[in-house]
């Protein structure tokens, strides 16, 4: 009786205090697990953490063994054929070469400080956001500092510091399609100034009316970095080294207003970079105009075959008279985290990378994946990038233009910059969308800096 | 003989008594101890990921450095936001857009897929969850050249026909439902097999019974099948809802949550909060959606449960 309602689950007092006791036990050491390893987070304090700042200084002994990351691809490749080059002047360091959703991992590995790598490949946005988990480099890129092109020193320098190896550096360039620009008797090498771009394109547009001449950006992301682009040719950017917002300014107005003028009289082609709108207007001849970053050379040389050898690049427009004829639109350094274990021979291999002219070489020369030399971006390196030394070589799709030349020149006109701020990825739901609300008619240039200031300030600036 | 020592005396006298309490004792703990390692795993990675979200949650943390307590702040600032609510609001409207006609186009594929008298059964089953097991980035890129407004097909053939071009995905008007449809693609096998296995739980003898009635084809769906599918229904619908909710990848890789955060999901505006390194937020952020989505999930199981 006694054991068959005890199977029924009826509560035997002494059974039912054990179980009960039992389960609360369990639940006590769960608890007890969870809250011991919640202990292990981030301490909680008054916010004041210690900016200690930890120069890395180079190596005595070049010998272990590093971990580098790199995101997969074409550049990951890259680098790893520079690998062996890199052996037979340090033959005793082994290089781990590891293809890696940088994204997805870098900021959980720096959280938890588990299997750090020695060096990654990052985005020069990004670096800002990691500096505190990163190496100091400034005393071991000091030797270099004056030949590193100054935006890219200026993007990596945070505090006093600086925190990534700057590596390329991807210039602002006017990509135009000469063979159609020259049937409609333009020559597009005459342009200097934007109002010089839109006289060209209202004349092409004459002479092909189904054309859109200028490519305006339908991402809301590369819309607002194409914006960074126009800005950092005018010398500012979305914040200035303080971190305050800068956007309400004249040379944002200026910007917005020439894009709101191609939209409004029809002399430019809304499409998502390189997406299907964009690939047939560019290739038909109605698009003929993209003022864009170095990397779109990739477009005319693998997505345009009807076009391959019209297109040719040249230096931006001049925003005022004998103003630069280029900005910065991306970039990519080397970070080395504090927590490494060999931080010391992971700058060894950047350094090699950018400064070595056997590295920087094998980098930008010829190699297995880049037969004629990787020419999406220049280095930041002026001894690298000596426009008579050109590094690759010319580029069919650019008609054998010297691209290497007219790269490096834009690249030398790039003003200074500032960290990019760590909620700039943030501002896209602000700025990126308004400028695109712009480009429908449903805002004015005026409308896209106030709304947009106010809005990044209060959802962004303020909540840092 | 031996007289028996102290120690051995206590000993031959304790045994009876200690013999039967230990064996108890080992009976009773043994379940505990079975489950021993899955409650430490369980606490690894379940409840020390919830804990320490919670705790996050209450800081500004941002991925390095120390974390500033600003109590609910982050909950604060997350429900006085108009785009907080945008993202729920557009997992809603995604929801509806998504899970009946899920339910009805599975529902209906899945009887048809039960009838023995189907030919080539398993080549439609292997082409229903052929779009479920394809990778997402695969589809979602075919769904970025099929709807494009200037040069894909969809509007070609719309064109066609004398309709105009639609902007699929650049306008906020129409990104949900191309994102929906996504969804609906590649998810609705997963569905089918869930209600197929429903279906298969039904004893044949009832539809027999009913036809012997006369009850026709769409009296036994609406009077057999259903209620007696009512607790598989259940489950499917509580599922789907969670994944629509979280739905994270589609957006992300088709449109990157626009036009204008037009498909800004309630997962991927978590995810943008973690990307900005503004980890308190996201973890404030997490524990509203799971509130919202719990309180959802007990809706739909309420009013699913079957009512015997």
């Amino acid at each position: 009786m006694h054991q068959h309602s005890s199977r029924d689950g009826s509560a035997h007092p002494a059974r039912s205090g054990f179980r009960r006791l039992a389960r609360y036990g369990a639940l006590g050491i769960s608890a007890t697990v969870a809250l011991a390893l919640t202990a292990c987070g981030p301490a909680i304090g008054s916010g004041e953490a210690p900016a200690e700042s930890t120069k890395l200084q180079a190596p005595t002994d070049p010998s272990g063994e590093i971990t580098i990351w790199d995101r997969s691809g074409d550049l990951f490749e890259v680098f790893d054929g520079v690998i062996e080059k890199f052996n037979e002047k340090y033959p005793d360091i082994v290089v781990n070469h590891e293809a890696v959703d940088i994204g997805a991992k870098l900021q959980n590995t720096l959280i938890t400080a588990t299997d750090v790598p020695d060096g990654v490949f990052l985005d020069d946005q990004l670096v800002p956001g990691y500096a505190d988990s990163l190496w100091d480099l400034s005393d071991v890129l000091d030797p270099y500092l004056a030949d590193i092109a100054q935006q890219k020193v200026d993007v990596n320098s945070i505090n006093g510091g600086i925190f990534g190896v700057p590596w390329d550096l991807d210039p602002g360039l006017l990509f135009y399609n000469e063979a159609a620009l020259t049937s409609a008797g333009i020559d597009a090498t005459a342009i200097e100034s934007y109002d010089d771009l839109l006289q060209a394109a209202r004349d092409y547009k004459a002479f092909r009316p189904d054309a859109g001449p200028i490519h305006l950006e339908q991402s809301a992301f590369l819309g607002q970095l194409q914006l960074e682009m126009y800005a950092s040719q005018l010398g500012t950017s979305i914040t200035d080294e303080n971190g305050e917002l800068r956007i309400d300014s004249p040379e944002y107005e200026q910007i917005l207003t020439f894009l709101d003028t191609v939209q409004k009289e029809g002399l430019g082609t809304r499409a998502e970079y390189l997406g299907p709108t964009d690939i047939a207007t560019l290739d038909s001849g109605q698009q003929v105009f993209v003022p864009w970053a170095q990397w779109f050379s990739f477009g005319p040389q693998q997505l345009l075959p009807e076009t391959l050898g019209d297109w040719r690049a040249m230096p931006l427009p001049a925003w005022e008279d004998g103003g630069a004829r280029s900005g910065a639109m991306g970039g990519s350094s080397f970070i080395i985290p504090k927590d490494a274990a060999e931080p010391g021979l992971a700058w060894l291999f950047y350094e090699f990378l950018v400064f070595d002219p056997e590295g920087y070489a094998a980098v930008y020369g010829p190699n297995s994946i880049y037969p004629n030399g990787l020419n999406t971006s220049i280095p930041s390196y002026a001894p690298a990038a000596d426009a008579d030394k050109p590094l690759f070589g010319e580029v069919e799709a650019f008609g054998d233009q010297d691209f290497w030349k007219t790269a490096v020149e834009a690249g030398e006109q790039i003003p200074g910059g500032v960290p990019t701020p760590t909620w700039w990825g943030g501002a896209v739901d602000y700025l990126g969308n308004n400028i695109q609300k712009m480009l429908d008619g449903t805002m004015t240039p005026q409308e896209v800096i106030s709304v947009s200031t106010e809005d990044i300030q209060t959802n962004l600036v303020d909540r840092q | 003989m031996t007289a028996p020592s102290a120690l051995g005396f206590r000993a031959v006298r304790r045994a009876p008594q200690q013999g039967p309490r230990w064996s108890l004792l080992r009976r009773r703990s043994a379940p505990y101890l079975f489950i021993a390692p899955f409650i430490l795993i369980f606490a690894l990675f379940s409840i020390y990921p919830l804990t320490f979200a919670l705790r996050l949650s209450f800081t500004d943390w941002r991925g390095t450095g120390a974390a500033t307590w600003v109590g609910l702040d982050n909950y604060a600032y997350l429900l006085g936001n108009p785009a907080f609510w945008a993202s729920l609001a557009n997992s809603g409207i995604l929801w509806l857009l998504i899970i009946p006609a899920q339910v009805v186009i599975g529902l209906v594929a899945a009887v048809l897929l039960n009838n023995a008298k189907l030919r080539m059964r398993g080549f439609y089953r292997t082409a229903f969850i052929v779009p479920f097991v394809t990778p997402l980035v695969a589809i979602a890129q075919i769904w970025v050249v099929v709807f494009d407004q200037n040069y894909g097909p969809v509007n070609d053939i719309l064109g066609a026909v004398g309709l105009p071009d639609i902007g699929w995905l650049t306008t906020s008007e129409w990104s949900k439902p191309t994102i929906a449809l996504l969804f609906l693609w590649k998810t609705t096998g997963f569905a089918i097999i869930i209600l197929l296995s429903g279906l298969q739980s039904i004893d044949t003898s009832v539809y027999e019974a009913a036809a012997l009635d006369g009850a026709s084809r769409a009296r036994q769906l609406w009077s057999i099948t259903v209620p007696l599918i009512r607790r598989t229904l259940m489950f499917l619908v509580v599922l789907q809802t969670l994944a629509v909710f979280q739905m994270f990848a589609e957006p992300y890789v088709v449109t990157q949550g626009g036009p204008y955060n037009s498909t800004t999901t309630a997962g991927l505006y978590l995810y943008n909060h973690i990307t900005r390194a503004d980890l308190g937020t996201g973890a404030a952020n997490s524990f509203l959606l799971v509130i919202a989505v719990m309180v959802l999930s007990l809706v739909f199981v309420r009013l699913l449960r079957p009512k015997d």
